[in-house]
């Protein structure tokens, strides 16, 4: 291609990029408002924050009417499935806004950095549902991980919060080194580094499948890392308990989500062939890489949900417990067809509001009692009975049991699995055995609240819950619910948004 | 024939082979004499005195981390430069861009107070690191005389 055809591309894809360039101006306004603002606590830059985001949600919106198409030069990719994510991730970055605002944590620091690095890391995040090219993709990750690094010390007066940053530094650093590594022999397989390409090569012709395996296997070490799956996940524990409490939850949304989004788009568009007539994709090469996801989820869930069976400290549990929910979404990309990917999808907008709302209620409980501790929780349904209830339907949410909306989520996901034939068979019965296995430490944190006595030393005069927080529950809980009794629009969305480049 | 990976092969195990011969080579060749001022570290720096595991100033990393930014922008100018003439006015108002949010992280880190260096209240005695030279340097002196 001639140099003037890839300028005339770059040029009119920045109509189609319109949303992350709104959010890096937002990120450049951001940052000289701090410096102009001078106070260290203003309310400000929250404000400022919340109605970019605002408008960076009507670019997003309108991208449904400008159509699919690959911009920059094949590097990333604007379709329904990108855009889903986009708004998916807006959500989250909105709402931790608001936790943020309300936290006790974060309220002896300057709020200024700490909320320009949250929109960056939007945008890190923006880029990684859309990247089609690996070096895309891993530039995208970069840039989540180093962001999330400053956030998670962003305490750094306390020493658990810096330790939680240097683990994921270092981590972090070893995980894309592997995925790199990855990329550098997939490039020597294909010759390309486009996804599209790589599909192309790959159906074209016969590769070395062993070479092919490690290559994939090493990818996975960066993908793995994002969503927290086994054996990348040690990590994130000591991260979720490290983090302040806003950061753990969004870290356990935005960034396990665009693990996805990335997940789903490398292996369904560069790894197989779609068959527009079964709504199935087909592995291609000889590896059954299925399969290997397959062992990956069984293991994340297994042993998410066995660990958070020993934990005391809440925030650690649910950082587990949001392990163990990586497996599950993991489910719907195994399977390999639309039906998959629409669970997934699906799953991952559930997830977020019974996830959300579950740490949301630590945030409540932490700023009041000042602990996290299980033991600590004892007997709060008579002291701050709104939160104990939202807490309740959350944890029914993420165990899976109807009317809430994690009920709904699960069923897809087995649906599917079972759908795709006898070959997953084992997989759905590890899933339902996981589920039980979640019921009980969940209920652990439902009785400690409900039916255990207040310990001794501790008034049990009821707590101030203020309304700003109970507005907030109830943005979180009532969906919960809600889509537990009707899920049809956000299934239409789920299913409307499985479309990615190229259109099939 | 070899093939691009092959002929890389070939250049990593001559240059191998051409260390370890001369190596060896030299070894034979040689007369050796060695006296402790000829085994003493000269001309490539000073003998190390003490841990090196000593704490640093933060303010190096931030200066590195600010440098770094800089040293990308550079990265970044030197094939803007090459096409800059086929691309015209285009080129220029995307460097302009470019260079203008780097300019904004600038005058943040200067507002901030990153660039200035805060200089510690009590500078330990420079004496004192004279008289360990010296007396090192001494040491070193008595041994090639005895």
């Amino acid at each position: 291609m001639a140099l003037s055809d890839i300028i005339r591309d770059n040029i009119n894809s920045l109509n189609y990029f319109l949303p992350e360039l709104l959010l890096t101006g937002l990120v450049l306004l951001m940052i000289i408002a701090d410096l102009l603002l001078k106070k260290e606590r203003s309310p400000w830059m929250s404000i400022i924050a919340l109605i970019g985001s605002g408008v960076v949600l009507f670019a997003i919106i309108n991208q449904y009417e400008l159509g699919s198409r690959s911009i920059f030069n094949n590097m990333l990719a604007v379709d329904e499935f990108s855009i889903f994510f986009k708004l998916l991730f807006l959500a989250t970055t909105i709402l931790v806004i608001f936790l943020s605002i309300a936290s006790v944590e974060l309220s002896g620091r300057s709020v200024g950095e700490y909320f320009t690095l949250l929109m960056i890391l939007t945008l890190g995040l923006f880029l990684m549902a859309s990247a089609t090219h690996m070096i895309t993709i891993f530039i995208a990750i970069e840039l989540v991980s180093i962001i999330s690094f400053a956030l998670v010390t962003y305490l750094k007066t306390r020493r658990r919060s810096s330790e939680a940053g240097l683990k994921y530094a270092i981590y972090g650093a070893f995980s894309s080194g592997l995925m790199l590594y990855g990329i550098s022999i997939l490039y020597g397989l294909t010759g390309t580094l486009n996804i599209y390409e790589i599909g192309e090569v790959l159906a074209g012709r016969d590769t070395n499948s062993l070479a092919l395996l490690i290559s994939v296997l090493l990818i996975m070490a960066g993908f793995g890392y994002k969503i927290a799956s086994v054996p990348f996940h040690f990590w994130s524990p000591d991260v979720y308990e490290g983090a302040p409490t806003p950061i753990t939850a969004f870290l356990s949304i935005g960034p396990k989500a665009a693990g996805f989004a990335v997940i789903i788009r490398f292996f369904n568009v560069a790894l197989s062939n779609y068959d527009g007539v079964a709504e199935q994709w087909l592995a291609l090469s000889n590896i059954n890489w299925p399969q290997i996801i397959a062992v990956i989820a069984a293991a994340t869930m297994t042993l998410g949900n066995l660990v958070a069976i020993a934990q005391d400290n809440v925030k650690r549990l649910l950082a587990y417990s949001s392990i163990a929910h990586a497996g599950y979404a993991l489910l719907g990309v195994v399977v390999l067809s639309s039906q998959g990917v629409y669970a997934t999808l699906f799953y991952l907008v559930v997830y977020y509001f019974m996830n959300l709302g579950a740490f949301f209620v630590v945030i409540i409980f932490q700023d009041i009692i000042g602990s996290e501790k299980i033991d600590d929780f004892k007997g709060l349904a008579s002291r701050a009975p709104i939160p104990a209830i939202a807490m309740g339907v959350f944890l029914f949410s993420l165990t899976g049991l109807p009317p809430t909306a994690g009920f709904i989520g699960k069923f897809y996901l087995f649906a599917a699995l079972i759908k795709a034939g006898p070959e997953f068979y084992w997989l759905a019965i590890v899933g339902l055995l996981n589920s039980v296995v979640a019921l009980y430490y969940y209920a652990r944190i439902l009785k400690a609240m409900f039916f255990d006595k207040i310990s001794e030393g501790v008034s049990p005069e009821p707590l101030k819950i203020s309304p700003y927080y109970v507005t907030l529950l109830a943005v979180l809980g009532i969906p919960t619910i809600l889509v537990g009794l009707y899920w049809a629009p956000l299934a239409n969305l789920a299913s409307h948004s499985v479309h990615f480049l190229p259109t099939f | 024939m070899l093939s691009n990976f092959g002929s890389i092969l070939f250049f990593l195990i001559f240059g191998a082979v051409f260390v370890c011969v001369n190596i060896l080579l030299s070894r034979l060749l040689q007369t050796r004499n060695p006296y402790p001022v000829k085994l003493s570290v000269y001309e490539c720096g000073e003998l190390p005195e003490g841990n090196s595991w000593i704490q640093f100033n933060i303010r190096f990393y931030v200066i590195a981390l600010i440098f770094l930014i800089f040293e990308v922008e550079i990265v970044f100018l030197f094939p803007w430069a090459v096409v800059f003439k086929d691309l015209g006015m285009f080129a220029f108002v995307e460097m302009l861009i470019f260079v203008g949010i780097l300019l904004v992280g600038l005058a943040y880190v200067w507002a901030k107070g990153d660039l200035e260096w805060d200089k510690p209240e009590q500078v330990p005695s420079p004496e004192l690191y004279r008289t360990d030279n010296v007396n090192s340097a001494v040491k070193i002196t008595e041994s090639v005389a005895s």
